[in-house]
């Protein structure tokens, strides 16, 4: 009988590739089965954004800093729908595996820790990265084609993504039904981003209100897009990235934590 | 010279966070090439201690060595020689038969070439080829059992561990497994498994332990549990605590 062993070049640099890639293979087929909910769901909800605040209403708006407002509104809108699949991908994938025990075939394989949580984002910063694309294009057609610097703007769609890909981890451990698995999206992320910053500038807000943007991380995500944009900044930068990473190392580190005691996942 | 155990299992403790103690003090050896068959009642402790053994769940304390390799600190290298067919389904339903046996030989680090070959081997080898495109949800029970059976042998595992693997199959596709896990033993698998039928038990197993209440209470040779009439049925329900005549038929 042939004794299968792992081929060298599949542990190179102590890293199962193969088990890596077929996480992020798994998750592909799983979200082409849903195309509609993945992808077209956030791209129509763009384009009504889009349509009727740039548009419509921002056809009855001033010009915010030189900029028409279909041109402010994009990087807000954008936001709201990469933080939504970012966080909807990781907690549906994490979760499902749960709900259906199918979690048990990657707790049973030869897969680190960090193998398991790198598939999952790798997983969630593709969907966000194709879902951007398409807001994108949508926003082109509407005119809006600045692009001030392309580094910073992918640089804020893989930090955003990875920091609510690693939420949506932490969230989908705990949560026991789906009832919970949405308390999250609903009670934090939907109000705080709504109020980060994604329809006005901070000087429009009262200035006892300035303090609660200022306060808000989101305003750190959409302030750093639309700079990357329309080169539109309205806060310090560098607090910006400190939060952004800041965030990733504390979420990494938990989720990582949880993964090594087995929380939510082994029995 | 003393070989390596295929299974060392030392003073195994796994307490859930409920506080129930599901294995305590449990102390085993499954040698290479063994067909070792693990009895047990209901909530004895058989899914547990293999749970542990495989990953599934944490271990409160003791130690678990596969083929000399510490399941919990090297757990890498010794899940690389563990094949699982666990008592649940527990697959993506709405994947394809083939995809859950590909998956499962990706996770293991196999290529693509290697997938694509032991897939093809074990769709064919369980009869799966005119279903191998279905989806997990579309099959019928004996069906499911069966993939699950490839997916925990796409890798060619040293170990094979069975959890009730002919829990609800028909007599032919038990029987066909009975002579294809014969087979798979007599070129040097080693294969631990679980049924609440003796009969399999009898039939293919070289060493028996019984389970009860988290600690085993009988382990040795097959032919040891037939030494007195009643033979294993006996033996067990005694080695359990119960009088093999408070289950005859008619019995008050």
């Amino acid at each position: 009988m042939s004794d299968l062993t792992l081929p060298e070049a599949t542990r190179h640099m102590g890293i199962n590739w193969i088990g890596l890639g077929t996480i992020i293979r798994r998750e592909w087929s799983r979200v082409w089965r849903v195309p509609v909910q993945a992808f077209l769901a956030p791209w129509i909800s763009a384009l009504m954004f889009i349509f009727i605040f740039g548009f419509v209403v921002g056809g009855n708006i001033r010009h915010i800093a030189g900029h028409r407002y279909v041109e402010f509104v994009l990087p807000g809108v954008l936001m709201l729908n990469i933080v939504n699949a970012a966080f909807l991908q990781s907690t549906s994938q994490i979760y499902f595996q749960r709900f259906l025990r199918y979690i048990e075939e990657t707790l049973v394989a030869p897969l680190s820790y960090v193998e398991m949580i790198i598939g999952s984002l790798t997983m969630t910063i593709v969907r966000s990265v194709v879902t951007a694309v398409g807001i994108l294009l949508i926003g082109m057609a509407f005119g809006a084609t600045h692009m001030n610097n392309i580094f910073e703007f992918v640089f804020w769609i893989v930090a955003v993504s990875i920091i609510f890909g690693l939420l949506g981890i932490i969230i989908a451990l705990w949560a026991n039904n789906f009832e919970q698995l949405t308390m999250l999206n609903v009670f934090f992320i939907a109000p705080l981003s709504f109020v980060g910053g994604v329809f006005n500038t901070v000087s429009m807000l009262p200035p006892w209100l300035k303090w609660l943007a200022y306060a808000n991380p989101f305003f750190y995500f959409i302030n750093g897009l639309r700079d990357s944009m329309i080169g539109f900044d309205e806060g310090p930068r560098l607090l910006g990235y400190g939060v952004a990473f800041g965030l990733i190392a504390v979420l990494g580190g938990w989720t990582w934590r949880l993964f090594s005691i087995g929380y939510g996942l082994r029995e | 010279m003393t070989t390596t155990p295929a299974i060392n299992i030392e003073h195994l403790r796994k307490a859930y966070r409920t506080g129930t103690v599901a294995v305590q003090d449990l102390s085993m050896q499954v040698q290479p090439g063994d067909f070792f068959g693990f009895l047990g009642p209901n909530g004895a402790g058989k899914s547990t201690t293999i749970h542990c053994i495989t990953g599934i769940a944490t271990v409160t304390s003791g130690k678990i060595e596969i083929f000399g390799i510490d399941a919990v600190k090297n757990y890498r290298e010794a899940r690389r020689m563990i094949g699982l067919s666990p008592q649940e389904f527990n697959v993506d339903t709405f994947a394809t038969v083939t995809q859950i046996v590909d998956w499962m030989g990706g996770y293991f680090g196999m290529n693509a070439a290697q997938r694509k070959s032991r897939t093809d081997m074990l769709i064919q080898r369980f009869d799966l080829t005119q279903h191998a495109k279905k989806s997990f949800r579309e099959l019928s029970g004996g069906l499911k059992r069966r993939v699950i059976l490839a997916r925990a042998l796409v890798h060619d595992p040293k170990l094979l561990i069975l959890d009730e693997p002919t829990a609800g199959v028909d007599v032919e596709l038990r029987l066909d497994l009975w002579r294809y896990l014969q087979e798979l033993n007599a070129e040097g698998k080693t294969i631990l498994l679980t049924s609440h039928y003796l009969e399999e038990i009898e039939r293919l197993c070289k060493t028996i332990a019984v389970i009860a209440g988290g600690k085993i209470v009988r382990q040795g040779p097959k032919q040891d549990f037939f030494t007195v009439p009643g033979g294993l049925e006996k033996a067990y329900l005694e080695a359990t605590g119960h009088r093999a005549d408070q289950f005859a038929v008619g019995a008050a």
